[in-house]
């Protein structure tokens, strides 16, 4: 099946409104009837990240091979512990009042250019979105293709202007215990931490994602902004940042700190390194019916990323 | 005899109450799809089917404790006639679980069989489920009543004792099947745990008509 290139303008025929959205739309009418200006309209016309739509595809990162998976279910098959651990729930949970605009983004730590910024004024100062689109590899030995929009990081890290002494980049997700259920059971320690070598944050591949599909990102993937790594685990893909922090020590990440026996800090994409509890050598296809298929070293990106790696006993650095 | 009693005591009805769970996934992958199942749906499928094995072990389980328990409860008298037929449901769920893992792991291959089984072999995770099916296999075998005659009624019983293992390696099984230890290992097996200490602690009880010695040296019963 031809993917074909949607125009700038399209949207996806597979793309509903979500009901979030469509509450939204009636305030817009309320708004409207009172006459509120265009701009200030425009600003709450959608929940949060509104800025960059719409998206410029870049060619670069959009193999006609890869079939994007459909949005229903990139929408309603999520790991977001903070909304339960069930698939499901994040849909439903994170839709309940949580709110993301607005949203201020930390770049701090060692910085000549610390930033503190709306989300939306990001996106600006990175020229708008562009779309990519990304394989998503879970640990859990599950896949998916996910058409992101966004912007790619090392701009924002460049922005930032980092100091020579800084070595990692460590990435902080919010902390709300009244909207978020699973923050409040303390099913994992939050606020959720995750961490790259800066290196791997300055790579091309790495992106900063404020949407899908050409649309603001749904809550229950990590709305308003959130990482996208796509040679790595899922877990890696930290959603809903607070906070981007340039520091010299390797930051100690959730899962790795919950169960460093699974779980380590790089997290590459690896089918000969073994999950202590399952193959990694396979994965499910998402919405791909019986589809199953091998897994690639490092998620299909081994050309942009393997020289990272070299000399690095990728099964001891796991 | 109250409602309730007559009810399980028919065939027909443990037969409904048994078959009723596998049919469950037919609800949210066709009847009314929900999007979270339809994204994997083998997935959704293969830890249901888990789920049920786990079920309807520590139900089955749990018939004698109530028996002992409550020694004059029709209910846990009716239910006590059906350990055969839910015991071999519980075995005939591990291995639909099992079936559906090998030939979706192998990408519905046969040929692929063989090399899930090795890699199960060499994860306990996955071991300590094919351990648990293993000795249900063997249980299943040997409830044909050609087999009990043959085994011999001490035999038997030992044999069957080993449902107690399948029960505790079933539990392993699945608290390791998500990255979180789930719930559901506790609502499953957490009452038949309670059930079999009360039942043991019943059974080490001196009975009521024990033998009394007086101080006079007359055995009498009280």
């Amino acid at each position: 099946m031809l993917i074909r290139t949607p125009k700038d303008w399209e949207l996806p025929a597979s793309a509903v409104t979500p009901e979030s959205l469509y509450h939204l739309s009636k305030r817009r009418d309320f708004l409207k009837a009172l006459g509120v200006a265009g701009a200030a309209l425009a600003a709450r016309e959608v929940l949060a990240a509104t800025a960059g739509f719409p998206s410029k595809v870049n060619a670069a990162y959009r193999d006609p091979a890869l079939k994007p998976t459909a949005y229903e279910h990139i929408t309603s098959y999520n790991n977001f512990y903070e909304f339960g651990t069930d698939k499901a729930e994040p849909k439903t949970l994170a839709n309940r009042g949580w709110k993301t605009d607005p949203w201020t983004v930390e770049v701090t730590g060692m910085v000549n250019n610390p930033l503190k910024l709306d989300v939306n004024e990001v996106v600006e100062k990175m020229g708008g979105a562009e779309q990519r689109v990304y394989r998503l590899r879970c640990v859990e030995a599950w896949s998916m293709v996910v058409p992101w929009d966004g912007f790619q990081l090392s701009k924002l890290i460049a922005l930032a202007d980092p100091k020579s002494e800084a070595k990692f980049v460590k990435f902080t997700t919010f902390l709300d215990k009244k909207s978020a259920p699973g923050q409040a059971d303390g099913n994992l320690n939050y606020p959720y931490i995750e961490g790259l070598r800066l290196d791997e944050a300055m790579n091309e591949l790495s992106f900063i994602a404020t949407g899908i599909y050409g649309k603001p990102i749904p809550h229950q993937n990590g709305a308003p902004l959130r990482l996208v790594v796509p040679w790595k685990y899922g877990f890696k893909s930290i959603k809903s940042i607070v906070k981007i922090e340039l520091t010299d020590k390797q930051p100690k990440n959730t899962w790795q700190v919950l169960q460093a026996s699974e779980y380590g800090f790089y997290a590459n994409v690896n089918p000969t390194v073994d999950h202590p509890r399952w193959t990694q050598a396979s994965e499910r296809v998402i919405g791909g019916g019986l589809g199953r298929q091998k897994t690639l070293m490092f998620n299909g990106y081994e050309p942009q990323v393997a020289s990272l790696y070299q000399g690095m006993d990728l099964k001891k650095n796991y | 005899m109250s409602t309730l009693e007559k009810l399980l005591r028919s065939k027909l009805v443990i037969w409904t109450l048994l078959v009723l769970p596998g049919l469950w996934p037919l609800w949210p992958i066709f009847l009314r799809p929900d999007a979270s199942v339809t994204a994997d749906p083998f997935k959704y499928v293969l830890h249901h089917l888990g789920f049920v094995a786990c079920l309807v072990l520590a139900t089955v389980l749990a018939f004698s404790p109530l028996r002992v328990l409550w020694p004059k409860w029709g209910v846990a008298q009716a239910l006590n006639r059906h350990r055969r037929l839910v015991g071999v449901a519980a075995f005939v769920y591990a291995a639909l679980h099992l079936g559906t893992h090998l030939i979706y792991e192998g990408g519905f291959e046969f040929a692929a069989i063989p090399a899930t089984l090795k890699t199960a072999v060499g994860k306990p995770f996955q071991l300590t489920g094919l351990i648990a099916f293993t000795i249900l296999l063997v249980l299943a075998l040997t409830s044909l009543n050609s087999a009990i005659k043959w085994l011999g009624g001490k035999r038997w019983k030992n044999i069957h004792r080993l449902a107690y293992v399948a029960a505790g390696l079933a539990a392993y099984h699945q608290a390791a099947a998500r990255k979180l230890f789930p719930m559901q290992v506790v609502w499953i097996f957490g009452p038949l745990v309670i059930l079999e200490i009360a039942r043991v602690w019943k059974q080490r009880q001196p009975k009521s008509g024990a033998a009394v010695v007086t101080p006079s040296g007359a055995a009498r019963s009280g």
